[in-house]
């Protein structure tokens, strides 16, 4: 069969597997579209709005008037799942803002202008990527104390050496491009040469990492908080909530259960989000399809 | 009256018995208005003489002379150009085609009706419709791919431009096109150029003078007109009867 009958013959199957792909990354932005309208609900709807109030009695099982149940002190579970689902994501927002800038800045520095800069930042990088990111994130808690501060520059000490790796191996391929040759020739500064230049051309890059560190963060967040060292009470969020539901998960499983399963459901649908946006902003790192 | 000399350049790459030379106490020059050809195969030495000539790459011994002077490539920018190898990455993708021409002139002037004006000089001066001035690199052939990098090396009225390996991914009937184009520009703008190749047939069509270079040294500096039969070295001739 020659080159062209065998693509030919793929073709339906190449077709089916786009399709498929399509269809997960609809759901998984359906459900990430879910989570967030659900938690700036619970900020804005009547009788939603109230984490904080007690409306039942301790530990009542999910019901018509409580559809998740009710907490250790009698709150509706509904209302603080769904500000601890606003809180985590918001959390996690705000910390891979904070790293996608840094992560960029570093990486094109230290992919153009190569030589001691690069070292010193790829070695710095090697050095926060040897801690294990959970024993990484106690100790930032130690130093800054227990509490959202605490949350997000843990999350952002964690993912800024993978996505600085990322964005400076992209870079670095560009920065190689006869087009940037051409500029340095023509006498165009660095800087402008790294905005223009290479920013522009690892973008695709810097939004598919965003992604992935987004899952970690939601990941962090919630062990942080599980362990006490991150989000506070009276505040809500899901680690915080699984937290609470360990505690007491043979009396009302229905708070594990809760917060678990948004929390999973919220990393699935960014992991896959991420995956689809590297299929579509990076095909040849893409898996084959056929 | 010669432009750009390079006068006994080494470049070592490492050092100790693991240095690697990639180019041997190179001397050659280029005139005004005058065409090189930097003939070799690949590993000879052509890409990083090039790097050398423009300012990209310091030598570790030796100098280069830029109108008798020591080269500065900041200083020096708009007057050295070059037109590289690869038409698919010769321009920005994210680029349009008219930012990537002006962008060496938006250097030098931030008066963006005369860059506007002088892109479209450049538009038509390498044949190519205005209107492509709004589309991105992977909306044109590879032709017009090289035509676009060619303007965009001329909007500064260089003096010298390097051409490296500029026609070499393009098909054969294209590379007529842009021999022609360069054959043209330079007739009419007067540059000097070095017209870096492994295909001697190309260097023959547009060089005044031919310099082969092997395993990082010149081996033979001829006048294209004595090329068929003024090649002294071995190598040189078995670069000719390849063709």
């Amino acid at each position: 069969m020659t080159g062209v009958a065998a693509g030919l013959a793929a073709a339906p199957g190449r077709l089916q597997a786009l399709r498929t792909k399509d269809a997960v990354l609809t759901a998984a932005l359906v459900v990430l579209a879910l989570l967030v309208v659900a938690s700036l609900a619970g900020r804005v709807v009547p009788g939603l709005n109230d984490g904080t109030t007690t409306v039942g009695g301790r530990f009542e099982a999910p019901s018509l008037a409580h559809p998740l149940g009710t907490d250790s002190l009698g709150r509706s579970l509904l209302a603080r799942l769904l500000e601890g689902i606003g809180t985590t994501f918001l959390l996690s927002a705000v910390a891979v803002v904070c790293t996608a800038v840094i992560a960029t800045a570093l990486g094109i520095l230290a992919a153009y202008l190569g030589g001691w800069v690069r070292e010193v930042v790829m070695r710095i990088g090697d050095v926060l990527y040897a801690f294990p990111s959970i024993l990484l994130a106690l100790l930032v808690a130690a130093a800054f104390g227990a509490g959202i501060t605490a949350s997000l520059a843990a999350i952002v000490l964690i993912t800024v050496p993978l996505m600085t790796r990322q964005v400076a191996a992209a870079a670095a391929q560009v920065a190689r491009r006869d087009f940037v040759t051409s500029a340095r020739i023509s006498g165009v500064s660095a800087p402008v040469i790294m905005a223009r230049h290479l920013l522009t051309n690892v973008s695709g890059t810097v939004v598919i990492q965003a992604t992935y560190a987004l899952s970690v963060a939601i990941l962090v967040e919630g062990g942080l908080s599980f362990l006490g060292y991150g989000v506070q009470l009276p505040a809500s969020s899901l680690g915080l909530l699984a937290s609470e539901g360990n505690l007491y998960l043979l009396t009302a499983p229905w708070i594990l259960i809760s917060s678990g399963g948004a929390m999973v459901l919220a990393i699935l649908a960014v992991t896959l989000v991420g995956d689809s946006l590297r299929d579509r902003l990076e095909p040849r790192q893409a898996v084959d399809l056929t | 009256m010669t432009l750009v000399e390079l006068d006994a350049v080494t470049v070592r790459f490492g050092t100790g018995p693991r240095a690697v030379h990639a180019m041997r106490e190179v001397s050659f020059s280029v005139d005004e208005g005058q065409t090189v050809g930097l003939v070799g195969e690949s590993g000879s030495g052509k890409s990083t003489a090039a790097s050398v000539a423009l300012g990209l790459r310091a030598p570790t011994t030796g100098a280069v002379l830029f109108d008798g002077q020591p080269l500065r490539r900041r200083r020096m920018a708009g007057e050295m150009q070059a037109v590289l190898q690869h038409p698919m990455w010769a321009l920005n993708p994210r680029m349009s085609v008219a930012a990537s021409i002006a962008e060496p002139l938006q250097v030098r002037t931030r008066d963006r009706g005369a860059v506007r004006a002088r892109v479209a000089e450049m538009l038509d001066q390498v044949a190519l419709a205005p209107e492509l001035g709004a589309r991105h690199p992977h909306e044109l052939s590879g032709g017009q791919r090289q035509r676009v990098a060619i303007a965009r090396a001329l909007i500064t009225s260089p003096r010298f431009i390097v051409f490296d390996e500029a026609v070499s991914a393009l098909d054969v009937s294209v590379q007529a096109q842009i021999l022609q184009l360069i054959q043209r520009l330079q007739a009419e703008h007067g540059f000097g150029a070095l017209f870096i190749s492994h295909d001697m047939a190309v260097v023959r069509y547009l060089a005044d003078r031919v310099v082969v270079m092997r395993g990082g040294e010149v081996v033979e500096d001829a006048g294209a007109a004595d090329v068929a039969a003024g090649f002294t070295h071995p190598y040189s001739r078995a670069l000719l009867e390849e063709r």
